[in-house]
């Protein structure tokens, strides 16, 4: 047979935001006329869908819908920093100060209306653009809560800061704490390998991990989606090549990237262990979803056809020529020898 | 060469425009009409972001010359819904298609080709369909879902209601699938990324970047390409007022080459002028005197001795170094059973996010250098450049634009300081925007990596000792170098007990493309290497892949190798959820794939197609499967 099938695992883990160092973020939040909100943080979208991640957070929180949640803006002169988007850092770093500057707004907003209605602040209940009181039928729109709260000369503004409590690393045994967070995966990866070829083809993933909590799932999946493609580019074909430092893969005509006729489908499973230290319980997905794909991929190929790539890619070269070797051994050494 | 008259019928009505001859489509459509929803991903026929409809058929409107379109009918993405969107539209922003958004204008425009040409295409026709048309995001899992669903609703197979919003009314909306608040601006080519913005009496600039690995500049003459008309400014090194030596981790860049240069594509001067072909005019006139230096290629070569050296500060060439030690390894090797050595290594690779570098500055009224561009790190370019430029933080403000895809490659401070000094030179905003081959050929790599790794192990599986030694390729400036030699140390000998570890990453200093930041920043090429191993051993030792991972694992409570104890660890979670939901067959990997249960056993599932959609939990298979 030609073809063979096979199957291969690898786990992995990842710290959370920035490594061995203080990471830190913040954010402004105000409960705006109509009911509307906004939330000013040094952060912008590269993708993976922070932006609608921090309006269901502030949402929540809040009491609003997501869709009344204004997010701006990415802009040192204007916004509190947030630092930077990577490290897998956005949802655990901002999302965590959003809720806490939520939170700081509501209260602004809850006391003056618990005030108003002669009740305690803690029998207020904020819903879906509703604001009311626990057990009775008193309440108003968030709209009329501001405006209120305006009347008193109250504009509910919050702020908040979070912060990692890590340290660097010892400069001769490495002893440290880099990350207060950290995450867990793990994929299996199905392929078949052409033996006459020597080509790979992905059938399936199944990818899961930890991501604490998944504030937006759909985003989840596509943020493993997106990492296991990258990662099969990585596996099976993409190679920056330079000859005496110039490259001789300078666009996307010599530099091969996955297509979507490369893709096998990818199984996402979302494990939700709640980070015991921030509070929403997320941690982050991002990066460490592309970490156990190669190896899987690599264990996969050895499943199906016995020989081991150390050196990535597995071209169809490398593996015609490993395959090769092989054949020689068990010619010259048959099986039992 | 004279401007030609070009008639078309652009999104259903006529425009008659003066256009420059060697225009393509694509340029008569972003420059000329303003339609910037049309992205330029690689400028030659590979990426399909440009895709747009003349006369009904799907193009690449960066291969059409613009003369071909005198009377054609184009629709681009801008047409598309333009009261309401259309069904693809919708599919897309319900099944969360779009990611950084770059790809996206020109995926709704094949995927509407193909559901027009094939209205029932099915899944892999579907995946066939846009093989032209590169996304760097999604995995292309989600776009296909959506494909598949406008399909669905257009074939009145499913009702228009699939598209609408989930809706809650109990005040929760974490942990549900909102809809994302930016794919109505993306699915319709709204959103203005850096390369799409404009601003009165914006200049063009360009990049003169070396052709050597390293050498040193003898001299630099900008007088020629000073005096033609057009050209606004040149800079070069001598222009930069403040501290010109910069780096995420390390300071050891100049904004441009200062002395010498290190790699092909090292900047060397840059220009502002009132158009492209000016600007790359001038560049032609710009003497620049090299004297070529020997040069290092690889990190082996550069740890020997006597090797050329890259950066002064560092005469062994070595960027960074991070040991982890843990317990004792030569006694951990002497407890164990069997002990197995082999070599890993890795490949570079390019982030290829599809929106090449753009940037756009300009000095406000109030003399506070303003920067759009997409980038990553807007704190810390903030603080290099207010030190390049010697000015206070609050006279330079960078904005983050939307990011057509980072993974990293955005973080590192490669433009952003040649458009500042441009903009202070001339008083006028100064757009940059990189080609696809500029932008491969200088922005930062995944590093390639050597790791050779020594596993001691009992006959039961437990590790008792690990030696791994990493050694990277880090190019020609530290750029991320450090933290991702750190990040690799502190993650490489995996998620496991491992008493005895004496681990070291070494970054080290070539004349290659520097290695940068990339999605993972050194966790996936440290843990190919471990996770492989595994396999290795297990096999060895006829464990379950899984099995050898769960007698080693981290629990809650472990200390990690460096030495911090975990508070919470999921790794005996995940291992489980993966094997159930791959319904994994239990055995040494000993490449029995031939012989597996799992794949085609008796009673099993059918075997996989490529991209096909299995659901493992089918109640009669999943009784079966082991
Ligand atoms: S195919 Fe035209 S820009 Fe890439
Ligand atoms: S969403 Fe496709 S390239 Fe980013």
């Amino acid at each position: 047979m030609a073809r063979k099938r096979g199957r291969g695992m690898a786990a992995g883990w990842y710290g959370i935001a920035r490594t061995a160092a203080v990471d830190r973020a913040g954010a402004w939040v105000e409960i705006d006329d109509g009911g509307t909100v906004k939330v000013v943080t040094g952060v912008t979208e590269i993708g993976e869908g922070i932006l609608t991640v921090l309006a269901q957070i502030a949402a929540e929180e809040i009491g609003v819908r997501p869709q009344d949640v204004t997010l701006g803006d990415n802009d040192t002169a204007r916004a509190p920093e947030a630092a930077h988007a990577g490290a897998t850092r956005q949802t655990y770093m901002v999302g965590n100060t959003v809720a806490l500057a939520a939170r700081d707004a509501r209260d602004r907003l809850v006391e003056a209306i618990a005030e108003q209605w002669q009740v305690a602040p803690e029998r207020i209940v904020t819903a879906d653009g509703m604001v009311s009181v626990e057990g009775e039928s008193r309440s108003m729109t968030m709209g009329e809560a501001v405006h209120l709260c305006k009347t008193h000369g109250v504009v509910p503004l919050g702020a908040a800061s979070f912060g990692t409590d890590t340290t660097g690393l010892d400069p001769i045994d490495g002893s440290g704490r880099p990350w207060q967070a950290y995450v867990f995966g793990c994929q299996v990866a199905e392929v078949e390998v052409d033996t006459v070829t020597g080509e790979v083809r992905v059938l399936g993933i199944w990818a899961a991990h930890d991501v604490g909590r998944a504030i937006n799932p759909q985003g989840v999946e596509g943020q493993i989606e997106g990492a296991v493609a990258q990662a099969l580019g990585q596996a099976l074909m993409e190679d920056y090549v330079q000859v005496e430092g110039r490259t001789t893969t300078p666009g996307f005509a010599r530099y091969i990237l996955p297509t979507s006729v490369d893709m096998p489908m990818v199984n996402v499973e979302i494990v939700e262990v709640p980070d015991p230290i921030g509070p929403l319980g997320v941690k982050g997905i991002g990066e460490p979803a592309m970490v156990a794909t190669v190896p899987a991929v690599m264990n996969a190929i050895y499943d199906a056809v016995g020989v081991r790539i150390t050196s990535l890619p597995a071209s169809p070269e490398k593996i015609l020529a490993l395959l090769g070797a092989k054949d020689e051994t068990s010619r010259v050494a048959p099986v039992g020898v | 060469m004279p401007d030609l008259q070009i008639t078309a019928t652009v999104n259903g009505r006529e425009v008659t425009r003066a256009v420059k001859p060697w225009h393509r489509l694509l340029d008569f459509l972003r420059e000329d009409l303003g339609l910037t929803g049309t992205k330029e991903g690689c400028g030659a026929g590979e990426c399909g972001t440009c895709s747009v409809f003349v006369d009904g058929v799907l193009i690449k409107s960066c291969l059409m010359p613009v003369a071909k379109a005198q009377g054609t009918r184009i629709d681009t993405v801008e047409a598309l819904g333009r009261r309401q969107f259309t069904a693809v539209q919708k599919a897309f922003k319900k099944a969360g298609a779009s990611q950084c958004g770059f790809c996206i204008p020109g995926m709704v425009m094949a995927a509407t080709a193909a559901l027009r040409d094939s209205p029932r295409a099915d899944r892999e026709e579907i995946r066939e369909r846009l093989g032209g048309n590169i996304c760097r995001c999604t995995g292309y899992q989600k776009i296909v879902d959506a494909i598949e669903l406008a399909r669905d609703v257009l074939l009145g197979l499913k009702p228009e209601s699939v598209f609408d919003e989930e809706t809650t009314a109990d005040g929760h909306y974490t942990g549900r699938n909102v809809g994302r608040i930016d794919a109505p601006s993306k699915v319709t080519g709204a959103l203005k990324y850096a390369g799409d913005m404009v601003m009165p009496g914006m200049l063009h600039a360009q990049v003169l970047r070396s052709p050597h690995a390293h050498a040193r500049i003898l001299s630099i003459d900008t007088s020629a390409a000073k005096a033609m008309p057009g050209v606004e400014a040149v800079v070069t090194c001598d222009d930069v007022p403040g501290v010109d030596n910069y780096g995420v981790f390390v300071s050891d860049q100049p904004v441009l080459a200062r002395g010498k240069v290190r790699f092909v594509g090292d900047a060397v001067a840059a220009v502002a002028a009132v158009d492209l072909v000016t600007a790359r005019r001038a560049l032609a006139a710009i003497r620049v005197d090299y004297e070529p230096l020997p040069a290092v290629f690889s990190a082996e070569e550069a740890r020997r001795p006597g090797a050329p050296v890259v950066h002064d500060y560092a005469p062994n060439n070595v960027t960074k170094h991070i040991p982890v030690r843990v317990g004792d390894v030569e006694k951990g090797f002497a407890e164990s059973d069997l002990i197995v050595e082999r070599v890993y290594e890795t490949q570079p690779v390019e982030h290829a996010y599809l929106e090449p570098e753009a940037g756009l500055a300009y000095v406000d009224p109030d003399d506070v250098v303003t920067i759009w561009s997409p980038s990553q790190n807007i704190t810390h370019h903030r603080h290099m450049l207010a030190r390049i430029l010697a000015r206070p933080i609050n006279k330079v403000r960078m904005i983050m634009s939307p990011v057509g895809g980072g993974f990293g490659g955005k973080e590192d401070m490669i433009y952003q300081g040649i458009l500042a000094l441009l903009a202070i030179e001339t008083k006028q905003p100064v757009r940059l925007v990189f080609t696809r081959e500029e932008s491969m050929a200088v922005s930062a790599k995944r590093h390639p990596s050597r790791t050779r790794l020594k596993m001691g192990v009992t006959r039961d599986g437990l590790i008792r000792a690990v030696e791994y030694e990493m050694v990277c390729d880090g190019g020609a400036y530290g750029l991320s170098t450090e933290g991702v030699m750190r990040k690799a140390a502190i993650l490489g000998a995996g998620p496991y007990r491992v008493p005895n570890l004496k681990l070291d990453t070494w970054g080290i200093y070539t004349n290659n493309t520097p290695s940068g930041a990339f999605r993972s920043f050194g966790g996936l090429q440290a843990q190919f290497a471990t996770e492989s191993h595994l396999d290795v051993v297990a096999e060895m030792l006829g464990l379950d892949p899984f099995e050898i991972r769960r007698i080693n694992a981290m629990r809650v409570g472990t200390a990690t190798h460096t030495k911090q104890e975990l508070k919470s660890a999921s790794l005996l979670e995940v291992l489980e959820a993966a094997a159930k939901a791959s319904g994994w067959d239990t055995g040494a990997p000993t490449s029995r794939g031939a012989v597996r249960g799992d794949l085609f056993g008796p009673g099993n599932r059918v075997p996989l197609a490529p991209g096909s959609r299995v659901d493992l939990r089918m109640p009669a298979e999943a009784g079966e499967v082991k």
